[in-house]
């Protein structure tokens, strides 16, 4: 069934379309007007940023009734759930925001578990005097992450807290997916004779980032990679389903955390290949300069998948297809080295041991 | 014919005045530097200062013991009258690189330069941040290993060999005079990653 004919009701930041259209959209949205503390009291004011402003901008990525929760029906026995907040800083940047990076992050994580994302919660924590040009500009990201990724937003909240107790938004988005039956990937299937792929440039994301904070130079050459990736992974579903063994979203501690994860959870050794590592030139030259490793920095729109080591190249050529993954690689193999680790094999023949990171590599990057 | 601008970055009271490790190297980097420059605009090569301007709004600006230096309009702001000519030209930013939404690159169009020389403090830091954008950005881009400063060498040191690996031609301040003077300056030599 579809969540537009499923959905009964939804909180506080929902409203009916039809609700909104009756009301002036724009009335106090003006370019300098700005969110005061009581837009999130839940009185009036409330109700005119949420049906007023809000909800007609989301458009036609949301649906949902001014009411205590969304009733769903899904259309698989199981169901994929989760959730993600967002700090970035900066809230802009160069080809997207934090909005985008909100509903990306989260329809991610739910198609890295085989789901096909279908509906997303979205709360807003918004600083007294936040720009309401600045929240349009935002749910306009969202409006079109959501669409582009297939997923509608059926409930949501908004508050308002003192200036000074947040920067600017923060953003928390939970997702719900629907998980096709026989669909059972985990960590716990990768075994040995695996290969890994990674489906885009490492770093990117932080990179870009940290360059627009500090003015680096590299912010126009590194672009972030934040997108939804659920056509990716239904693409590769669709035609490889049973050789897929494990898919994760490389986030926050990047691709050696990922691995680490993965060798710990599944008991087994993971080669990596130095010369296969799909990394820009130009997040090399930053990622020296800085002496950051781009091993362990954050993406918002890559993934590594665990597939069958002999249709490796197969799946590959499909990974490929995707305009969000033409620069995908097999970067290493799951081998037998009676012990859980991670080794990076370097082009010059030598070996080191890629080690999980502790702590954060760059922070407030999602 | 190729047309040279030197761009320094961050000869400001406030910065050179840091620490005394930083005042020290300054100081000993000075007097070649400003014959330096001497020289260059004696060639008709125009001096750019890029000038750091912290805005108060910064969360991410460098703090000295709770104050904010170099603030817009401030005495510590200002270029160091050593390095500073009536006839350079100040542009300011308020980031690392100096091309970083300043209109820095639109001054270079109009003044037909095609090569930018980097110089100033410190190199592992704006000089080599405004390099790289420059490189990226299309100018050939020379460093003059004796006109950048660093507070520790062994920092300058590794900033220059990482701008001679991926976007700069090293060189002396004597040599690029000569390059200017000859108009022979040097192209660096991309070497693509495989």
């Amino acid at each position: 069934m579809s969540a537009e004919g499923a959905v009964k009701g939804a909180r506080m930041a929902t409203t009916t379309n039809e609700g909104a259209s009756r009301r002036p959209a724009r009335a106090d949205t003006a370019e300098t007007a700005r969110i005061a503390l009581d837009h999130g009291t839940g009185g009036g004011m409330s109700q005119e940023l949420i049906g007023g402003l809000i909800a007609p901008r989301l458009g036609g990525a949301h649906r949902g009734r001014m009411e205590d929760s969304a009733v769903l029906a899904v259309g698989t026995p199981r169901i994929a759930v989760t959730t993600d907040s967002f700090v970035i800083d900066p809230i802009f940047f160069g080809n997207g925001d934090i909005g985008k990076i909100a509903v990306c992050g989260t329809v991610n994580d739910l198609a890295v578990s085989g789901a096909e994302p279908r509906y997303l919660t979205l709360a807003l924590v918004l600083e007294e005097g936040f720009p309401i040009a600045d929240l349009e500009r935002i749910l306009d990201s969202i409006r079109e992450a959501a669409l582009q990724a297939g997923v509608t937003v059926v409930a949501g909240d908004t508050k308002v807290v003192r200036g000074g107790e947040i920067d600017k938004i923060f953003i928390n988005t939970a997702g719900v997916g629907e998980v096709p039956e026989g669909v059972d990937l985990g960590m716990r299937h990768v075994r040995v004779g695996d290969a890994a792929i990674v489906t885009g440039y490492l770093g990117n994301h932080s990179i870009h980032i940290l360059s627009i904070r500090e003015g680096l130079g590299f912010e126009e050459r590194i672009l972030s990679d934040c997108a939804p990736l659920g056509s990716l992974v239904w693409n590769v579903m669709q035609e490889h389903a049973g050789s897929v063994r494990c898919m994760r979203d490389i986030t926050r501690g990047g691709l050696g955390t990922v691995l680490n994860e993965v060798a710990d959870g599944a008991g087994v050794s993971i080669d990596l290949s130095e010369r296969d590592l799909p990394i820009q030139h130009e997040t090399a030259m930053a990622a020296d300069m800085l002496g950051v490793n781009p091993l362990y920095l954050a993406n918002e729109g890559n993934l590594c998948l665990f597939v069958d080591g002999e249709r490796a190249e197969e799946i590959l050529d499909t990974v490929r297809l995707h305009p969000d993954a033409r620069a995908a690689q097999i970067v290493g193999r799951v081998v037998e080295r009676g012990e859980s680790a991670v080794r990076m094999l370097h082009s010059d023949g030598g070996e080191s041991v890629v080690e999980l990171l502790y702590g954060a590599e760059l922070p407030r990057l999602c | 014919m190729a047309r040279c601008a030197v761009l320094t970055n961050d000869l400001q009271y406030d910065l050179v005045n840091k620490n005394e490790t930083r005042k020290q190297a300054v100081a000993e980097f000075t007097p070649k530097m400003c014959a330096f420059l001497e020289q260059m605009r004696e060639l008709d090569v125009p001096v750019v200062h890029l000038q750091l301007i912290n805005r108060e709004d910064d969360p991410l600006a460098e703090r000295y013991d709770g104050w904010l230096p170099v603030t817009k309009g401030s005495e510590g702001a200002r270029i160091i009258e050593d390095f500073l000519h009536e006839d350079d030209i100040v542009v300011e930013k308020n980031k690392d690189s100096g091309f970083f939404e300043t209109d820095l690159h639109e001054r270079l169009q109009e003044l037909g330069v095609d090569t930018v020389a980097i110089t100033g403090m410190q190199t592992q830091i704006c000089v080599q941040t405004t390099a790289a954008d420059a490189f990226f950005r299309g100018y050939g881009v020379i460093v003059p290993a004796d006109a950048v400063v660093s507070a520790r060498e062994e920092d300058k040191q590794r900033a220059l060999d990482w701008l001679a690996s991926y976007c700069a031609t090293i060189l002396s301040t004597d040599e690029l005079v000569d390059a200017v003077a000859a108009d022979e300056l040097p192209q660096f030599n991309v070497v693509p990653i495989p």
